[in-house]
């Protein structure tokens, strides 16, 4: 049975419900896209673009991950190997049971996006949370302006979701999609250079933008963003601290008086600048 | 009026009570005073509040949260099944109740339920118990505190020096004191003025001025004693950072909470090296940060009762009352 936000509130919600994983997808050497659904095969919860959920190989750990798409009956996380659970799960195969709680967290303002234009920025596997919201903006595509997406990787190897960045989203009225690679390679004809350099160099004039990926990523583009006049509050972008409960309650998440688990993972810029500077 | 017991008479009423309730008192166990199951051996002691504080009661060291058992691809996920004994705690301090309505809001508030924590304050009574002289590091006054009226208990319990005197606060004291007052007098009585506090802090104004002082240079002064060994975190009622893991025999598992603390440097680490809290400054700053200002700025009230005990039990002697000074007086 699927679950509601509400009755996530009702039902203990540091213990994860079963599901399984049904479809795994290698997405570059060290990311694999997981389907779950319960064992029922309902989805496992419903979350808004944006919100996370932790991910159980009880024996082996737990860990928060973006659910990076959802489907009628079912969920997606993209999952980079780094350690621990991450590389058990990279072992796993199609049928493995797993626990799931969630949702967790706030999810982008859909409402804020509605009619706009907006500007997706990506680097590696911060694609993930941003892409929640693209899928968002694909199934409801009357709702928003026109999408933009300016995805990043070292290699093309290391492209995420390679099948919406060639076919699918391609396909999509009023979208342009703007992938780079860090350096020259064989096979590859597309653009080549870094995500901040890149984005600079296509001189938007979207009204918000979204962006995720590695620290450096972000540090470089948020000058040229704010550079093309984009407002604080119109660069949103997620964040990343260690997470245990995902409920506000651990304590292990905070910055200054929020917590990401809750508050977050989505904040604007503007936000962000009421916050203390390294945690 | 008061109802009354003459203290050396006080274990006939917690006799009483162990009937009906898992009654947990103030004794000394192997040199460390805690809350202890009541039995007629244990060594009460009344004189001044234990050690480790009340927050293991509601929210234990470790604790299991549900098992499992992985087998291959299966998985099975089971609650366990929760306790029903009823229990009530006599002799709990003002500061300690204090404590209880902080940990309430972190463990009850803001959109999730804890319901380990909540099963436990569900079926937990609380008698609480006046002071009438301030330990050493006591500084409760100074934090909105009463010491001789906590504020939250189902009965008030005065220490009268050579008796012991109740009032009924809430309902279930009520019934509470109906099952005792069989043993009890009735009386008129003064209860005695309290003493003077040793130690005093002056908070007013504090969490406001933290705002403006994540970079200040006092921190990197505060932090230089500190070993990052976590005493403080222990002993300290409202710290309630926790850690989950499991414990796994086999294909049989418990998935369990623990303590944690921000005192460590794990705590904060992340993927591919980076740690938003690298050294012990960052860490110094951000626990005193979350008790001054972050916790006051989310909840609306402090994180520190002035209970003492990290000043008592830290061995470099950092001393919380001596860190709101200089914040005070800091440029
Ligand atoms: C809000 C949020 C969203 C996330 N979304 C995704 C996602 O969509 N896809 C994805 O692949 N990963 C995501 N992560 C990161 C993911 O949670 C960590 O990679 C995972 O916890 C590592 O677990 P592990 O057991 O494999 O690693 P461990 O063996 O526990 O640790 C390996 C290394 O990772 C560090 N680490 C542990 N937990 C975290 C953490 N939460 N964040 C950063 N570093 C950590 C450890 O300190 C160590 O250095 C997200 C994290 C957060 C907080
Ligand atoms: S910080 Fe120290 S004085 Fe304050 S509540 Fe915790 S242990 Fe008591
Ligand atoms: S801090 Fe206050 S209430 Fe707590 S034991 Fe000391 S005097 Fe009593
Ligand atoms: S993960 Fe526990 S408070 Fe955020």
């Amino acid at each position: 049975m699927a679950v509601t936000v509400e009755q996530v509130k009702e039902i203990n919600p540091l213990v994860p419900i079963k599901a399984k994983v049904i479809k795994i997808v290698q997405e570059t050497p060290d990311v694999k896209t997981f389907h779950i659904t319960t064992i029922d095969d309902k989805k496992p919860f419903d979350p808004l673009p944006g919100q996370l959920g932790m991910l159980s190989l009880p024996a082996i750990g737990e860990a928060m991950f973006s659910v990076t798409n959802k489907g009628e009956n079912h969920i997606e996380m993209a999952i980079k190997s780094v350690g621990q659970l991450t590389e058990a799960l990279h072992e796993i195969e199609e049928g493995q049971e797993v626990g799931i709680r969630g949702p967790y967290g706030n999810g982008f303002p859909l409402d804020y996006f509605k009619g706009k234009d907006i500007l997706f920025i990506g680097g590696g596997i911060g694609l993930a949370p941003v892409r929640s919201l693209i899928m968002e903006c694909v199934r409801n595509r009357e709702n928003y302006g026109k999408l933009s997406v300016v995805y990043g990787a070292r290699s093309k190897a290391d492209l995420c979701f390679k099948e919406d960045l060639f076919e699918n989203w391609p396909k999509v009225p009023n979208m342009d999609l703007y992938v780079t690679i860090d350096r020259e390679e064989e096979g590859w004809d597309g653009h080549v250079g870094f995500v901040p350099a890149y984005v600079e160099e296509l001189a938007f004039q979207p009204q918000v933008t979204v962006l995720c990926g590695p620290p450096v990523m972000i540090k470089f583009t948020l000058p040229a963003l704010q550079k093309m006049g984009f407002a604080d509050q119109d660069i949103i972008t997620t964040l990343e601290m260690r997470m245990k409960c995902g409920i506000g309650k651990c304590g292990r998440c905070n910055i200054g008086s929020c917590y990401v688990c809750l508050d977050g993972p989505v904040f604007t810029m503007e936000q962000l600048k009421e916050l203390p500077p390294e945690y | 009026m008061m109802k009354i017991i003459a203290k050396e008479r006080l274990p006939e009423v917690l006799q009483l009570l162990a009937k009906d309730y898992n009654v947990l008192v103030p004794a000394k166990f192997e040199g460390v005073s805690r809350f202890t199951p009541y039995s007629a051996d244990v060594e009460l002691a009344l004189e001044e509040n234990v050690l480790m504080p009340p927050k293991d009661i509601f929210f234990p060291q470790t604790e299991k949260m549900y098992k499992f058992k992985a087998k291959d691809k299966s998985l099975e996920i089971e609650e366990l099944p929760v306790e029903k004994e009823e229990q009530l705690i006599f002799g709990i301090r003002s500061c300690d109740l204090k404590s209880l309505e902080c940990l309430d809001q972190v463990f009850l508030t803001k959109g999730y339920v804890d319901h380990f924590y909540k099963d436990k304050r569900d079926r937990t009574a609380l008698i609480a118990l006046s002071c009438l002289q301030p330990q050493e590091a006591c500084f409760c006054g100074s934090m909105g505190v009463d010491p001789q009226n906590g504020v939250g208990a189902d009965i008030q319990a005065y220490d009268l020096k050579d008796k012991i005197g109740f009032k009924a606060i809430s309902a279930k004291g009520q019934e509470i004191l109906e099952k005792i007052s069989g043993l009890l007098a009735e009386e008129e009585v003064t209860i005695p003025t309290f003493g003077e506090f040793n130690l005093k802090a002056d908070i007013e104004g504090v969490p406001e001025k933290l705002q403006g002082m994540f970079d200040h240079p006092l921190w990197a002064d505060i932090c230089r004693k500190c070993l990052n060994c976590g005493a403080c975190t222990y002993v300290c009622p409202t710290c309630h950072c926790f850690d989950i893991d499991s414990e796994v025999r086999g294909e049989d598992g418990v998935k369990i909470r623990c303590w944690d603390t921000c005192m460590f440097g794990e705590y904060t680490q992340m993927a591919g090296g980076h740690n938003p809290r690298p050294t012990k400054k960052e860490r110094v700053r951000n626990r005193f940060m979350h008790k001054l200002r972050y916790f006051p700025e989310r909840y609306k009230m402090l994180l520190c009762t002035g209970c003492g005990r990290c000043v008592v039990k830290c061995p470099v002697n950092l001393d919380i009352t001596a860190i709101i000074k200089k914040i005070k007086e800091a440029e």
